[in-house]
Parts: structure tokens; C-alpha cells; sequence
């Protein structure tokens, strides 16, 4: 990638971001108009958005009709012309936490989740330049349910934020005000939730790869 | 054992990837991935990742909860103007 490259990407992605928010809407009697137009066009995501989350399509369309009721009712809460894609996953999210998550399954991870935490995560080390051609390969060998499993695997903050950045492009600012935490949480969760999603890659990867060489060697 | 420069990178390539750092930041950043294969090979990596994340998941809402909305909606219309 090339410097100016690297500028253009994410010159995109604010743009993207941007693009989101434009459109402030005049008072007039189509103003709710608006809005309901605006807050359906977003339902696939919401559900695509769900099913991460809760991890079957039954709770996942429950969790949408959900936000969508809560939204409707307190449509006059939102501000004309501000984020109504994060507002909306702002409910989602925290209907989610309420009512969704199997609170016994996992232990809360947020307090654990500190700037120092997430400092240390980051520690990546240089590899070989062998091993990491061969790891790009293998990436390349996966298919998008193997994607998806891996990310099933994750806890639910750190598939929430690799979700919300990866699939959605919300900036860390927006994961923070969706998900209800600090932005130094979110980049700790990020950061955790790419490495261990990284090491389910990896393992997956080597799973196929002895699949394979045990079918090549009856063949 | 990677250089200052390479550590500032490898903490610093999420960031970099998702394109939070500031100009001043992008470029010095930039500049040392251009001249650090390694590290520049494990910017790659993430990138894919992040990539194929994000192609691994387009879809549609089922179109029984697209009609569930609608009436939930509709419904909710209906209660105001009581």
C-alpha cells in the first residue's frame, strides 16, 4: 500500500462515515417520513448485526423487531440529521445486554479491558517472511462460514467491536458510544478480539490442511 | 528483536488499518512499512483479516421479519393517534 494510498483508505472510510450522517432533515410533515425511511433501510444490517450476536436467526429476528418497536417509541428522542445507523445500534446493543446475553455463560470482561490491557495485546512480533506468506495463503483457503465460526467463537464484547469496525466501519468513537464504554475498552477489545480471532483462523486453516493431506494421501 | 520503529508500527497497526491515526502519524507509519518488510507483511495480514470479515458477512433480513417490523410499525402509528 502505498502512502498516499494509506491517506486515500481512510479519507474513504471517513467518507463513508460522513455519508451516514449527511442528510439532516427539514421539519416538515415528512419528517417522520424520513426517518422511518431512513431507519428500515438499515434492517438487513441490523439483522446481519443480530445474528452475530445472538447466534440463531430465531433470537436474532426477535432482537430486530425488538429494536425496532424501542426505536419507533422513542423516535422523538432522536436528533434530525445526527448518526441513525449508530443510534439504532445503540438500542440494539444494549437490548442485547439486557435481554439476550446468557449472562452465567461468560464472566464480564469489562473491567478487565484497560488502556494498559490493550497496550500489552498489542505487542506483535515480527515473522518469518515464510511463515507469514504461508499464513496469507492459508487466509486466502478459508471460506466465509469458517469466518463466521471463528467469530461465533469470540466473547460477545470482542465480537460486538470486531463486528461493528470490521463489517460496519464505525469509527472507534461511534463502537464507544454504541457499545456504551470508553473508546481506550474498545481498542482493548479489538485488539484481543483480532488476535484471538487470528489464532481460530490459524487453527482452522491447520485443520484443513491436515484434512487435506490425509485425503491426498488415500488418494 | 524489532527496532523502536518497528514497535512503535506493530503497536500502532490497528490503529493504522482502520484509519484512525492522524496525517503526521499515517505517514511515519507508512513510511517505515515501506521499508520494513516484516512488518509491512504483518499489516497485510491484518488487513486481510479485516477484509475478509467484512466479506463474509452480507446479507439480507429474512423477509417474514422485514413484514413483522412493518406491522410493529404500523401498529405503534395506530396507537399514537389514539
Amino acid at each position: 500500500m502505498t502512502l498516499t494510498g494509506s491517506i486515500e483508505t481512510r479519507e474513504v472510510r471517513k467518507g463513508l462515515r460522513a455519508r451516514r450522517q449527511v442528510g439532516s432533515l427539514p421539519m416538515s410533515d415528512n419528517t417522520n417520513l424520513d426517518f422511518e425511511v431512513e431507519a428500515l433501510s438499515y434492517m438487513d444490517q441490523l439483522y446481519a448485526a443480530a445474528l452475530r450476536m445472538t447466534r440463531n436467526s430465531a433470537d436474532a429476528e426477535d432482537l430486530v423487531q425488538e429494536t425496532y418497536a424501542k426505536a419507533f417509541a422513542a423516535q422523538d428522542k432522536f436528533t434530525p440529521g445526527t448518526n441513525l445507523k449508530a443510534w439504532l445500534y445503540r438500542i440494539q446493543t444494549n437490548a442485547f445486554i439486557n435481554s439476550y446475553r446468557k449472562k452465567q455463560r461468560e464472566p464480564k470482561r469489562t473491567d478487565a479491558d484497560t488502556v494498559e490491557d490493550w497496550q500489552l495485546a498489542s505487542a506483535a512480533q515480527h515473522q518469518s517472511a515464510g511463515l507469514a506468506s504461508a499464513e496469507e495463503t492459508a487466509l486466502d483457503a478459508l471460506g466465509d462460514n469458517e469466518i463466521r465460526d471463528a467469530l461465533a467463537e469470540l466473547s460477545d464484547d470482542f465480537r460486538m467491536a470486531v463486528y461493528l469496525s470490521d463489517v460496519e466501519g464505525f469509527a472507534y468513537k461511534e463502537i464507544a458510544e454504541i457499545m456504551d464504554t470508553p473508546v481506550g475498552t474498545v481498542m482493548s477489545r479489538l485488539h484481543r478480539g483480532r488476535r484471538m480471532l487470528r489464532e481460530k483462523l490459524r487453527d482452522y486453516a491447520a485443520e484443513q490442511g491436515i484434512r487435506d493431506y490425509r485425503a491426498e494421501a488415500q488418494s | 528483536m524489532p527496532k523502536r520503529q518497528c514497535e512503535e508500527a506493530l503497536n500502532k497497526l490497528f490503529e493504522y488499518i482502520d484509519g484512525e491515526l492522524s496525517d503526521e502519524e499515517l505517514l511515519r507509519i507508512g513510511s517505515h512499512l515501506k521499508e520494513c518488510p516484516p512488518c509491512e507483511a504483518e499489516r497485510r495480514i491484518n488487513e486481510k483479516i479485516r477484509l475478509l470479515v467484512s466479506k463474509a458477512h452480507s446479507g439480507q433480513a429474512p423477509h417474514q421479519l422485514r413484514e413483522r417490523v412493518l406491522s410493529t410499525i404500523q401498529m405503534a402509528r395506530e396507537e399514537s393517534h389514539h
